[in-house]
């Protein structure tokens, strides 16, 4: 799987990496049991503090998403890759509006932010 | 098909010399050795003396001259073999290291047993009376081991090759902004391993338990490990470059970013192009982490060398590394 984070971004790196997980598993390109990287390895991979990793992993276990295991590392949880074929169609179509509106990406995501507040 | 990228020339194969002493001269002292040694005994020795053992002892026989040539002629064919590609297509290390170790390791083994075997001849008048030779067997495995792995240890590696051209601009890129990082890692195993080395621990582990031979438990053991280091390996495109770690952490291939000259994804078929499966050397001295059939992810390495993992997403792993590769060039030369 491939992990990028932006060092230019308002975001926090914890929380991108965590929403690189996220639509990893929702494309389905991370499978339930799939073996996440170790933090460490992670840090290591992408020159980022070992704790900002273990944040992400936190949030990903709090949301059931992956399963932390002592030992064997970050595992993709089993219900983790429910089928959200119904919300990719959904967030095709939200992108084809946009384009042909000619809305700026940024503003979408803020509105639908706001939408799922 | 786009014409290919020129390849940087790479020169002839490093590092001969040393692939001539640890593939031909070694072996061959070795074996002129043990044969001088075994004459020595004659003797002492039966004639014919015993060189074979069934399930209910000794069942073949030969004379000590045939027994020497023929052993002799088995390691010395090998090591040849292992000298031919070591010099041929040895532009990598780890090829290297694979052939010095497989000839003097089985030089050394093979000259172990004979020995071994001859020892407990020695005072005998009638071969039959030959005792157990559990210490022969324990001798080459022992020996043959520990000679291949200094030999291994003993060949020179590669030294730093860093590139002259940029990378392959027909190669796959990933789009990635100048403040952004991204490292890609996925797990590279393999079922076929898995089973076949899972039924070989097992099978001679069964033979070790039925049989009175403790040499065949090192056996399982080696076999053991050997499945452990060959059989899951963690896969990874980095700042650093490539790195495929075995699961057991041993061995480990890295391709550092400088040396990348083209990353590119193949198809891999296990037995024609590297002969199995495992760590492997393949045609034109390719190395490859070859754990099943199907996606690769292939690069091109400076000096003419190419390593090949078999793993997923290899497409996304080549582009990754291809754009890694630019910017670290683009980073020595600004």
């Amino acid at each position: 799987m491939l992990f990028r984070i932006d060092t230019a971004s308002g975001e926090p790196l914890y929380a991108q990496l965590a929403a690189q997980v996220r639509s990893g598993v929702a494309r389905g390109e991370l499978r339930a049991g799939e073996r996440l990287p170790s933090a460490r390895e992670l840090a290591g991979a992408l020159d980022v503090n070992l704790h900002t990793v273990l944040h992400a992993y936190q949030d990903l276990r709090d949301e059931g998403v992956i399963e932390l295991h002592r030992g064997r590392g970050a595992v993709v949880a089993a219900r983790a890759g429910a089928d959200l074929t119904e919300l990719h169609d959904a967030v095709a179509r939200l992108a084809q509006v946009a384009r042909r509106l000619a809305v700026a990406p940024e503003t979408v995501t803020t509105l639908v932010k706001e939408a799922l507040r | 098909m786009t014409a290919p990228h020129p390849a940087a020339p790479a020169g002839p194969v490093p590092h001969r010399a040393s692939s001539v002493l640890l593939c031909g001269v070694v072996p061959l002292v070795v074996v002129a050795a043990a044969a001088g040694v075994a004459l020595s005994w004659a003797p002492d020795l039966p004639d014919p003396v015993a060189i074979h053992w069934g399930p209910s002892g000794v069942d073949g026989f030969d004379t000590l001259p045939r027994l020497l040539l023929g052993t002799g002629a088995v390691a010395l064919v090998l090591a040849a073999g292992a000298l031919v590609l070591a010099v041929v297509a040895g532009r990598q290390a780890s090829v290297r290291r694979l052939c010095a170790g497989m000839a003097t390791g089985l030089s050394v083994g093979l000259s172990a047993l004979v020995l071994g075997v001859l020892h407990a001849q020695r005072g005998l008048t009638d071969a039959r009376d030959v005792g157990d030779v559990g210490a022969a067997v324990t001798a080459m495995l022992v020996g043959g081991l520990v000679a291949g792995a200094l030999a291994a240890w003993a060949t020179p590696g590669d030294r730093a090759l860093p590139a002259d051209r940029p990378v392959d601009p027909d190669a796959p890129r990933v789009p990635l902004a100048e403040h952004e990082r991204a490292a890609w890692t996925r797990t590279a195993s393999g079922s076929t391993v898995l089973v076949a080395g899972g039924a070989a621990v097992l099978l001679v582990a069964g033979l070790a338990v039925t049989m009175p031979m403790p040499a065949l438990w090192l056996l399982v053991v080696v076999l053991a490990a050997l499945l452990g280091a060959m059989s899951v390996f963690r896969v990874r495109v980095d700042a650093a470059g490539l790195t495929a770690r075995s699961a057991l952490g041993w061995p480990t291939l890295r391709v550092p970013l400088d040396e990348v000259e083209e990353a590119r994804t193949v198809t891999v078929d296990p037995f024609a192009d590297f002969g199995g499966w495992g760590y492997r050397v393949g045609a034109q001295g390719r190395v490859g982490v070859v754990l099943r059939r199907g996606e690769g992810l292939e690069v091109r390495r400076t000096g003419g060398r190419a390593m090949v993992v078999t793993v997923d997403d290899a497409a996304t792993a080549a582009a990754l590394l291809n754009t890694l590769a630019d910017r670290s060039r683009g980073a020595t030369r600004g």
